[in-house]
């Protein structure tokens, strides 16, 4: 079998991927990414409506910083989200959307004078400063107490990735693209690298690397109803799972988008509903005010598509020849504004539904989002079980998204966690751990394992067909860990999967095609997404609360009590149907936000004892500070952070008005 | 690193397109006096002793004529050289070019194509136009050319020349407009479509105009066969004459 | 309200595919026809992966975001470069023919290499920001100060999805190997906008300065007629032509 060696191998080729290798080759050490497609093809590229940095340049965002940032986040995640990670990523988020403006991202930027918004249906005209003027300007998006979300138009996730990917090119970074990484190698202990198939000719090699990192986003396509894109199977996840040893954290926590098109499931971007844009049901009536006086439309995704689902069940929604729907209406928004801001959706809209979004109503049902589960890493993007094994992007639970992940974190996630997960991975190459001693028969065992897998499947004659049993396992996740769950259909969910995973080890191709063999990739990849199937299912039956995006409709409460912890995923054995599951749990008295209502949706939760105790203790160190402290001061006294960031993303951010 | 490109490219791309820019100016003009004959012999007879030079010199030089000839030419040739780095040049890139034209619907590239084809007769048609026009350059005039055209039977190389001449033009400066002012703007697309239609339209203005004159000259030819060789003398005192 | 149009008559579709193997030495490329019966909102994406499910599992394809944002499923749609993802089967005649973009290493089927391609462009074009001292940029302060209106004209260009239709529209590609094509001149004319990237015409020249670059275009138009996210490539390639010829001659 051929051997690449290289000092670090990155998995994915997206955003996250790409700059955690440009943090790593510019530290000296050799980097090769692997990449299912093109990198430049990545799903980094249909993030459209912003990526959130506390800037406050703009009107809307003015006052803003890293402490709101960081309480809209903790909300968000539904107290789910790992605090101290929170701080790290809001802190580099203005550097990373400052970088990436630096290297060459066209973000849309504030234009002094008088504009015309629409807020709350209405339209009102505000004014920019001079001061401001040329600046990055952002957007407004859900759950967040300010206009946060900085954009280029409807493209964001496009021009950040096309600065990136050229910004790797111009490092040197090779891509080897058409890659699939098939299972990571390892001693038990310590990550060595992967064994990948190349998806152009079919044949196995191996990538024996000192650190490994893999950022291969989510695994959405577990779902039949799904905003995602093709490629997002979640096989980062599924390899590190594979191992026995590296955990996936809080799989059950899935986001459901309120706004995906009907029927296609492509996804229309928040900064819909951010710009003005309503909620309408089948009688034209704007519904979401009823439900959320407070946030209205703008409440966090997890509590806008229950309500959705909610108004539907109700019997409100349009009867459409896809199933039931409800409206997204931005004609309001008027045809110059769609046409400059929003031009991406207007392209869907034409292509997908034949209609004009100026003129016409857009038809929106929720659909499967993102994944706040995978690879659990430690602040530094390390998994805590494999050593040299490193996640970022949508791939890790890094955490800083919780139960629920607000818009426009996600694309920020992966700059800044490239960014810093870039640098601790060129801390562990340099230091001794990052030495490694790899023989060359753990290599030609593992490569063995593979090829074995792979022959098993083409020799498998049971009759079973992958394409059918995907579907299954699909519409067994769209139908009974959606949105709503329940114990009695999430337990029916686990015995369907298992009984999926049984009959897709009796998998017969039809086709055995030399090269790639698409119908061989739909094998190897279903089982392995069964696993991670299970995981969610799994994970969700357990966990007996509703948290954030994880809504079981009998257990509708929020359980601090019992249920502050995270689910952490381990695959037993390769011949094992279900998961082992064990909790980490998360002190209540090291947060500087501790649980309480989130500022929309249910006020109702079931406390923890340790929060009242918290916020004595935080009231207590707060008090000798006094009125005049600044916020710099009372962050350090209740929750210290900076010491866990690389020492050159701990300076503070300039704003207008700070003195440089 | 950057490599240094010399200069040439730039040039020869600009060349070819002034060349033909001139070329297009050239035969546009070439219609309008050519086409004197539809007012009448005498409007033609004028128009021939104008191009020797009458009016300024007082009799005519038909060097003259053979000199702008020879100027014509020369920028045919600068033209078709330049032009030529632009054709297939091997064989492979001529089935590639056939394979593309084969596999891809696509309206601009036909016309370039139509270009190509027209440009490859003109190769022929205009040397052997412009060998008369040089080496007779006296030989121009209402009975001359009609003569030329009707009992020598140049017609045929007229209106090949005339077809191909023009649809040659009136691509080419359309071509020439979107190469080097394409318009933009969310207009650019109607523009474009207008500035389609007015190349059409001139196409068919000339080729009728031509086609008129030709007829008239094969009309004039025709009734003049008899007498084939003489010339035409003008009824009243030529026009410019001191 | 529901202004979609309604299909009444379900109709049988004739998909033809190029069909090829490079990786199989006894595969020859050919036509094979597939039928299947249209449904509603049907794009080529759904047709090609039902063939793909239940006629020949063999049948190679690239999509990835399926929804005309990534650039990966270009191909020859009836003789039109297109993104197969987005083109609807009611848009279409009975009969489709699909083969894979030519101008670019085929993988199999309608998959081909525009990676590969775009990567070498980016290579040799050099399609980042040049700016000296680009990795000590100062991320602490406040971000450099850009005109909102020329930050959307970056954009304008900025919104290519490299998807190779406009090389597999164009004549001159297919006869030069090496030319850039209109991907590559907007990506100079891009970066040429750019305030942030500091190289300077003569910089840009001795890229695009000859016949493999601005010089070599023919002005065919296939690019900017077959462009799926309608890029003003015409207007840009003209311009920069008037740059590089006030820059060179």
């Amino acid at each position: 079998m051929e051997i690449i060696y290289t000092d670090v191998l990155v998995i994915g080729g997206g955003l996250a991927g790409q700059r955690a290798a440009i943090g790593a080759k510019r530290r000296g050490h050799e980097t090769i990414v692997l990449s299912l497609v093109p990198a430049k093809r990545s799903h980094s590229a249909a993030a459209q409506g912003g990526m959130q940095a506390s800037l406050g340049n703009c009107l809307g965002a003015s006052g803003d910083n890293e402490d709101i940032h960081f309480a809209d986040t903790v909300r968000g995640s539904d107290w789910g989200a790992d605090q101290h990670v929170v701080r790290m990523f809001t802190h580099t988020a203005p550097k990373a959307i400052r970088e990436l403006a630096a290297w060459g991202v066209p973000w849309n930027r504030v234009q002094r004078g008088e504009h015309e918004i629409t807020v709350d249906g209405q339209k009102r005209t505000i004014a920019e400063s001079d001061a401001a003027h040329g600046l990055i300007t952002s957007r407004n998006f859900g759950g967040t107490g300010k206009w946060r979300a900085c954009y280029v138009s409807d493209g964001t996730g496009h021009a950040m990735l096309y600065t990136m990917s050229n910004q790797a090119i111009a490092a040197g970074i090779p891509v080897h693209e058409r890659m699939e990484a098939l299972a990571l190698i390892h001693d038990g202990g310590r990550c060595c690298g992967a064994i990948v198939r190349n998806l152009q000719s079919g044949k196995l090699l191996a990538y024996v690397a000192r650190a490994t990192c893999i950022a291969t986003g989510g695994y959405g396509r577990i779902y039949r109803v799904s905003t995602n894109a093709v490629i997002n199977e979640g096989m980062g996840a599924a390899i590190a799972l594979e191992t026995g040893i590296a955990s996936l954290g809080n799989m059950e926590a899935i986001q459901f988008h309120p706004t995906a098109i009907v029927p296609a499931g492509i996804l229309v971007t928040e900064g819909c509903r951010g710009d003005g844009g309503l909620l309408l049901d089948a009688a034209g009536h704007r519904f979401m005010p009823d439900y959320e006086p407070q946030k209205m439309e703008l409440a966090s995704r997890d509590v806008v598509s229950r309500r959705m689902e909610e108004h539907i069940a109700a019997g409100h929604g349009v009867q459409g020849r896809f199933g039931e729907h409800l409206w997204l209406d931005i004609r309001l928004l008027g045809k110059a504004h769609i046409e400059r801001n929003l031009r991406e959706v207007k392209e869907i809209c034409h292509y997908f539904l034949g209609i004009d979004p100026v003129r016409d109503l857009i038809p929106v049902r929720p659909a499967q989002h993102y994944s706040m589960g995978g690879i659990r890493t430690d602040h530094r993007g390390q998994s805590p079980q494999l050593r040299g094994l490193f996640a970022a992007g949508e791939s890790a639970c890094w955490d800083i998204h919780g139960f629920n992940r607000l818009g426009g974190n996600s694309v920020a996630e992966t700059v800044v966690a490239g960014m810093i997960v870039g640098d601790s991975i060129a801390d562990f190459c340099d230091s001794p751990e990052g030495e490694l001693q790899v023989s060359t028969a753990l290599v030609e065992e593992f490569g063995q394992r593979e090829r074995q897998r792979l022959a098993g499947i083409g020799s498998g004659n049971g009759g079973e067909s992958a394409f059918e049993l995907t579907r299954l396992m699909q519409d067994t996740m769209t139908g009974n860990v959606g949105i709503f769950r329940h114990g009695d259909r999430l337990r029916e969910a686990v015995d369907t999967l298992q009984e999926l995973q049984c009959r897709a080890a009796n998998i017969t191709l039809r086709s055995s095609a030399p090269g790639a063999n698409p119908e061989l990739v739909a094998a190897y990849r279903l089982q392995r997404m069964l696993k991670l199937a299970q995981c969610t299912a799994y994970g969700a039956l357990q966990r007996t609360e509703s948290r954030g995006a994880h809504y079981r409709a009998d257990y509708p409460r929020r359980n601090d009590g019992e249920w502050l912890r995270r689910t952490l995923a381990t695959w037993p054995a390769p011949e094992a149907t279900l998961p082992s599951l064990d909790y980490e749990a998360l002190d209540i008295m090291t947060m500087e936000l501790p649980p309480g209502w989130r500022g929309y949706g249910d006020k109702d939760h079931i406390a923890h004892p340790d929060t009242e105790r918290r916020k004595h203790q935080i009231s207590a160190a707060l008090a000798p500070l006094g009125d005049s402290a600044d916020r710099y001061t009372r962050q350090q006294a209740l929750m210290p952070f900076e010491h866990l960031l690389p020492p050159h993303l701990r300076r503070r951010n300039q704003r207008l008005g700070d003195e440089s | 690193m950057p490599k240094t490109l010399s200069a040439l490219s730039a040039r020869m791309d600009l060349l070819q397109s002034l060349s033909g820019l001139l070329l297009v100016l050239f035969i546009w003009a070439h219609m309008f006096f050519e086409s004197s004959i539809l007012l009448g012999e005498d409007a033609m007879y004028a128009v021939s002793r104008m191009f020797e030079g009458e009016p300024l010199f007082g009799k005519p030089y038909p060097l003259l004529v053979s000199a702008a000839g020879i100027a014509v030419f020369l920028l045919v040739a600068v033209h078709a050289v330049l032009a030529l780095r632009k054709f297939p040049g091997s064989s492979r890139q001529y089935q590639l070019l056939n394979r593309h034209l084969g596999v891809i619907r696509h309206e601009d590239t036909t016309l370039w194509y139509v270009q190509v084809i027209t440009g490859f007769c003109l190769f022929f048609l205009i040397p052997a136009h412009l060998y008369t026009v040089i080496t007779q350059p006296e030989n121009i005039g209402p009975y001359a050319s009609a003569d030329r055209v009707w009992s020598e039977r140049f017609w045929i190389v007229y209106a090949l020349l005339l077809l191909t001449v023009h649809v040659h033009a009136a691509i080419g400066v359309y071509r020439l407009v979107m190469k080097w002012y394409a318009p933009t703007g969310v207009q650019a697309g109607r523009t474009r479509a207008r500035l389609k239609r007015g190349m059409w339209c001139i196409l068919a203005f000339f080729i009728l105009l031509g086609t008129a004159s030709l007829l008239t000259y094969m009309r004039i030819g025709y009734q003049h066969a008899d007498s084939a060789g003489e010339r035409y003398r003008p009824a009243s005192a030529p026009v410019g004459a001191r | 309200m529901n202004r979609i149009p309604v299909q009444e008559v379900r109709r049988s579709l004739q998909i033809r595919i190029l069909r090829h193997n490079p990786h199989d030495p006894a595969s020859k490329p050919c036509l094979q026809t597939f039928e299947l019966e249209e449904a509603e909102s049907m794009t080529l994406f759904i047709a090609l992966n039902e063939i793909r499910q239940t006629m020949d599992p063999s049948l190679q394809f690239d999509f990835v975001c399926r929804a005309g944002i990534c650039g990966s499923c270009g191909m020859i749609i009836n003789g039109r470069p297109g993104l197969a993802c987005r083109t609807l089967t009611r848009n279409l005649p009975e009969c489709i023919t699909l083969a894979p973009l030519p101008g670019f290493e085929l993988i199999g089927d309608l998959s081909v290499n525009t990676g590969k391609w775009m990567r070498g462009m980016s290579e040799r074009l050099e399609t980042w920001v040049h700016q000296r001292d680009l990795d000590r940029a100062d991320i602490d302060q406040l971000e450099e100060r850009m005109e909102p209106d020329l930050a959307e004209r970056i954009y304008e260009l900025e919104r290519c999805i490299e998807c190779g239709c406009c090389i597999a529209a164009c004549g001159t590609a297919r006869m030069r190997e090496d030319f850039v094509g209109a991907v590559g001149l907007n990506q100079i004319m891009r970066f040429r906008l750019d305030p942030r990237d500091e190289r300077s015409d003569a910089d840009f020249y001795a890229l695009v300065g000859d016949e493999s670059g601005v010089f070599g275009c023919m002005t065919l138009l296939g690019c900017e007629d077959y462009c799926p996210k309608d890029l003003p490539l015409a207007a840009q390639i003209a311009f920069l032509r008037r740059r590089m010829v006030a820059t060179g001659a």
